[in-house]
């Protein structure tokens, strides 16, 4: 809570958001009525009944438990690999000199530009001369891989804002790189690591291209679910369904990791301690 | 930064120029650069350095389908600066990336601003908006084709409904409004990523400051203006960084709405490529598009890095 | 769609069942075992279609388990399906729907010549001479083809023809002069979706009445030119019928996916006449709750009276032996089964006709019969030729069709062929 709040915030933040959720509402709405009902729209009114008919089809046909294990397992350890290293890339590139330093930092950046079937055919080469296809590690190396390329950046652009006397208290206490690392700016630097977090799980928990093509039977959420449409039958009402079971979970994490947004604002203050 | 300015530098100088304590064993800002960046650097190597090497390898070459590869040097280059498809889908992507961008991070540096006022009660709302951005691109481009629909779409019934008629359309298949329409539909996916990294940003400004600002009796809008707006600057750079590039590489959501069309008014680099790669399998002209999409952004981006690491400790 | 997962009781059930076959039935035949390995991009109905076979295969030959090889999928499945080549992967049989993918297989040498598997197992007694004749490339037959869709067929809601008053036409001018009728009803007469590649179809099958088969064989073998008269013909009776108010403005048309014109013809009954395959008919039945013959019907594309009325489109898939086989034998049998009448049978669940010659046609609603009628008795039977083009010319040709609709003209027929024989050059 920052000082007062005018009246008017809730009401007009509110009325935004309603707006923003109405094609979500629509996909609850297309996963609870029969597909020849919303066929021509999920807002039609000249039929309405409710039905859990392509919940329970999804149910059945699909070993979600399974695969939601295959997901938790992928997406955790390709949030939680990130969430360590790119704040210590970060800290690395803005608080110490080295060579090769803002070449690295180049690199690293830019590779953000790629997209994501440029990686695919040579590393799946890679992948199959090793035999590591349909082990999960070949889809969560190149997601931690490629996420460097912005979390380094997103750590970075709040680490610019880190007081520098705290860092200089420490030299004088005869800390190390390291550990000024490890004692003084990684615990001060949780919002950036937990936005991080936030957006890597969603990233790699949504991801379909990656583990459709290097897993076989070990599939992830999505890419088990991305069975129900085929050409020429595309049917809606269960994807609705696949795609809402596949978004509750990063919306938790987010509410959860949010609260990690405000934990650095109470050890910064803006005069000397 | 108003932050910086009451903070001096440490009392003997820039960190590196200090003496290290003998006495205690210390690395060398290099070796711990180093040791830190190691674990991160084979992850990259692995899954960046190794692809993007191929790729570049694999623009010299002409490869149709599945026929062997024919070495071609700077021919598929050649090619694509002659293609008036390719050079229609910058311009495009200029047009795309920039609206996207600006209009996504306007509307959610906005939505932070006034959220941050509120964070506890304006949680739900954040939510919903944030839930526009986790629902694949894919399941998006589904719910807005129904709201697009010439016939029984949402957004011309809306326009019937309140009597203008007049301007119902179809929007998609028009191509001065097709464009305009996918980048609405994106900037709705968009919002999200601006809101939480704006709105990370502003509650990790010291509340000190805010208290210090209410004392001297500032109104609310004030302080979003002078305080909340400058210090939420990183949360908008990143948003801005992420925001464009994922533009760039934005290609689920224009597929399913448009499938690059009408007559190809909405094909950005992005649908080019794969449309190169993927659907005509010429693995050596997608290649190429996306080195030179790559030198592209890194002509933009190296001048701008190298302004904000020179100043760096 | 159930998840297959490798069972380790199949191999069991595999000795006990040759014993048992070895006792009752004395000498055995070759016991089938081991994976049977195929690269499958289908999903939806027609993958839960292709599951049930496999399931129904292997309940029949209990030493085989199939595994299915799935492609990351994408609009097309061939650039999913060439990644998964390219990577090395190790498969039997393939599913495939593009004689042009079909010739790029044999180019690189990844599919193999199917004569000799022919004469080996009888193929040729189950299929008919056309069906096999659209698997040959250079005197060498490199598939078999396991089902075919009529794609000629122009689809109506029975009630909207009573609505205007008139029958389904029979000759182009009937078709056309009752374009008057259709929208005194208010009814649009065609919904065409340009939208990405299902208007194509209109003017294919214009082409195939003004032209025929032959000549579009040539034209898909880059023999012919675009720019010839018989393409600027078929061209110019589309405008005929677009300047008789057959559709939308072109900017509607670009609109519309196949399946927002499907409803429009076949649910809300705001168009007449659809030009689309046979996966219609599923759609109708599970997502309108429709009956066929009773609510809706198709009619084969009028007659212009130029020679070529009996002559058909049709699209077909087929499988192909791939050159990395290792269980051939599972292969040449999951084949043989797929033209029995028990396999033709759960096709025929899903909407699907089978060309094999074992069928009784009377599985079939009276939809499929009518097509499978009009394909069996058609002289002349040609590939939808949007599947024949290579790369980027089919690309390019969707494109300059809606840049036809847009603006209808002479000129633009000019352009348009133009820009499409210079693609082609490249291509070819």
């Amino acid at each position: 809570m920052i000082g007062r709040t005018p009246p008017w915030i809730l009401p007009l933040v509110g009325l935004i958001a309603l707006v923003w959720i109405v094609p979500i509402v629509g996909l609850v709405v297309t996963s609870l009525r029969p597909i020849s009902e919303v066929i021509l729209g999920w807002w039609s009114l000249d039929e309405f009944t409710l039905t859990l008919d392509a919940w329970i089809v999804v149910w059945d046909k699909y070993p979600l438990a399974y695969a939601f294990w295959i997901s938790c397992k992928i997406a955790i350890i390709s949030t939680v690999i990130p969430m360590l290293l790119a704040p210590a890339a970060a800290y690395a590139f803005h608080f110490l000199k080295f060579r090769f330093r803002r070449l690295l930092l180049i690199l690293i950046i830019n590779a953000f530009v790629l997209p994501n079937q440029v990686v695919i055919i040579p590393l799946f080469r890679l992948w199959r001369d090793l035999g590591m296809i349909d082990n999960i590690w070949s889809v969560i190396i190149p997601f931690a891989g490629l996420s460097f390329a912005w979390a380094v950046f997103l750590v970075k652009n709040y680490l610019e804002d880190f007081p520098t006397e705290l860092i200089e208290a420490a030299q004088i206490d005869a800390c190390g790189p390291l550990a000024r690392f490890f004692y003084i700016v990684l615990p001060n630097a949780l919002t950036p690591i937990a936005a991080v977090g936030i957006l890597q799980f969603m990233w790699t928990w949504n991801g379909l291209l990656l583990p459709v093509v290097f897993l076989r039977d070990e599939l992830p959420l999505p890419a088990l679910l991305a069975r129900i449409q085929g050409v020429y039958d595309r049917n809606w009402d269960q994807v609705a369904v696949a795609a809402i079971i596949t978004t509750i979970v990063p919306l938790i994490v987010f509410v959860v990791f949010q609260r990690f947004f405000t934990a650095g604002a109470q050890t910064r203050t803006g005069g000397k301690e | 930064m108003a932050l910086a300015a009451d903070i001096q530098g440490g009392p003997s100088g820039p960190p590196s120029d200090r003496p290290r304590t003998v006495g205690r064993r210390q690395l060398s800002d290099t070796q711990a650069a180093w040791l830190l960046l190691a674990p991160l650097l084979i992850f990259f190597g692995v899954s960046v350095v190794f692809p993007v090497i191929e790729t570049i390898r694999l623009s010299f070459y002409d490869i149709r389908g599945l026929a062997p590869a024919r070495f071609d040097g700077w021919g598929n280059y050649s090619t694509l600066f002659s293609d008036p498809n390719f050079l229609r889908s910058l311009r495009v992507t200029l047009v795309w990336a920039i609206s996207a961008t600006v209009f996504s991070v306007a509307i959610g540096w906005g939505l932070a601003m006034l959220c941050a006022l509120d964070p506890r009660r304006t949680l739900v709302f954040r939510i919903m908006i944030f839930a526009a951005y986790g629902v694949s691109e894919a399941v998006s481009g589904f719910m807005w084709l129904g709201i697009y629909r010439p016939d029984y779409g949402l957004l011309n019934g809306i326009l019937e409904g309140v009597g203008l008629s007049g301007l119902t359309q179809p929007w998609l298949g028009n191509p001065s409004t097709a464009l305009g329409a996918v980048i609405v539909a994106y900037v709705w996916t968009q919002v999200g990523l601006p809101l939480m990294t704006c709105f990370a940003s502003i509650q990790s400004i010291p509340k000190n400051l805010f208290e210090a600002a209410y004392i001297d009796g500032a109104k609310p809008a004030s302080v979003m203006r002078h305080i909340i707006a400058p210090l939420s600057m990183p949360g908008v750079r990143v948003a801005i960084f992420i925001n464009l590039l994922n533009s760039l590489k934005a290609f689920d959501l224009i597929f399913m709405l448009t499938g690059g069309g009408p007559v190809r008014s909405t094909e950005t680099v992005g649908f080019f490529m794969y449309r190169e790669s993927m659907l005509n399998f010429k693995l050596g002209y997608g290649a190429a598009s996306t080195v030179i999409l790559l030198i592209a952004v890194l002509v933009v981006s190296i001048p701008l890095i190298l302004k904000r690491t020179a100043d760096a400790r | 769609m159930t998840l297959r997962v490798p069972n380790a009781k199949t191999p069991l059930r595999g000795c006990a069942a040759t014993l048992a076959a070895m006792i009752c039935f004395g000498t055995p035949a070759l016991a089938l075992d081991g994976e049977l390995v195929m690269i499958n991009w289908l999903g939806g109905a027609q993958g839960e279609m292709m599951d049930k076979l496999q399931e129904d295969f292997e309940a029949r030959n209990p030493g085989v388990t199939v595994r299915n090889v799935v492609p990351q999928a994408g609009g097309d499945a061939r650039g999913g399906i060439r990644a998964v080549l390219m990577g090395g992967e190790q498969a039997d049989l393939l599913v495939n729907t593009w004689p042009a993918f079909r010739a790029e297989l044999i180019e690189a040498g990844l599919i193999v010549p199917l004569d000799e598997a022919y004469e080996a197992n009888g193929w040729g007694e189950k299929l008919g001479e056309s069906w096999r004749a659209l698997s040959i490339v250079d005197g060498a037959n490199y598939g078999l083809t396991y089902t075919f869709g009529d794609r000629s067929g122009i689809w109506y809601r029975t009630d909207t023809m009573e609505k205007a008053g008139i029958a389904p036409p029979e000759t182009f001018e009937e078709f056309v002069g009752d374009f008057a009728a259709l929208k005194d009803a208010g009814i649009t007469p065609i919904s065409v979706p340009a939208k990405v590649w299902a208007h194509a179809e209109w003017f294919e099958s214009l082409l195939l009445r003004t032209a025929g088969a032959d000549y579009m064989a040539r034209l898909a073998a880059g023999e012919a030119s675009w720019t010839d008269e018989e393409v600027k013909a078929a061209l110019s009776k589309w405008k005929e019928m677009i300047e008789a108010g057959c559709c939308d403005d072109g900017n509607t048309m670009l609109a519309l996916d196949w399946d927002i014109s499907v409803d429009a013809a076949l649910k809300t009954g705001d168009a007449a006449y659809v030009l689309m395959g046979m996966w219609l008919n599923t759609r109708a039945k599970q997502e309108y709750g429709e009956t066929p013959g009773e609510d809706f019907d198709i009619v084969q594309f009028p007659a212009m009276g130029l020679g070529h009325d009996d002559e058909s489109m049709v699209d077909a898939k087929e499988f192909n032996v791939l050159s990395s086989v290792e269980n051939r034998e599972a292969a040449d049998a999951f084949m043989t089964y797929m033209l029995t009448a028990d396999a033709a049978g759960i096709m025929a669940e899903y909407g699907l006709a089978s060309p094999s010659s074992d069928v009784d046609p009377s599985i079939y609603d009276p939809v499929i019969q009518r097509s499978v009628d009009e394909v069996a008795g058609a002289s002349k039977l040609q590939f939808v030729l949007g599947d024949l083009l290579p790369g980027d010319l089919g690309s390019e040709y969707r494109v300059a069709l809606q840049r036809f609709l847009q603006d209808p003209s002479d000129e633009t027929i000019d352009m348009v062929t133009g820009q499409l024989a210079d693609v082609a050059e490249r291509a070819y």
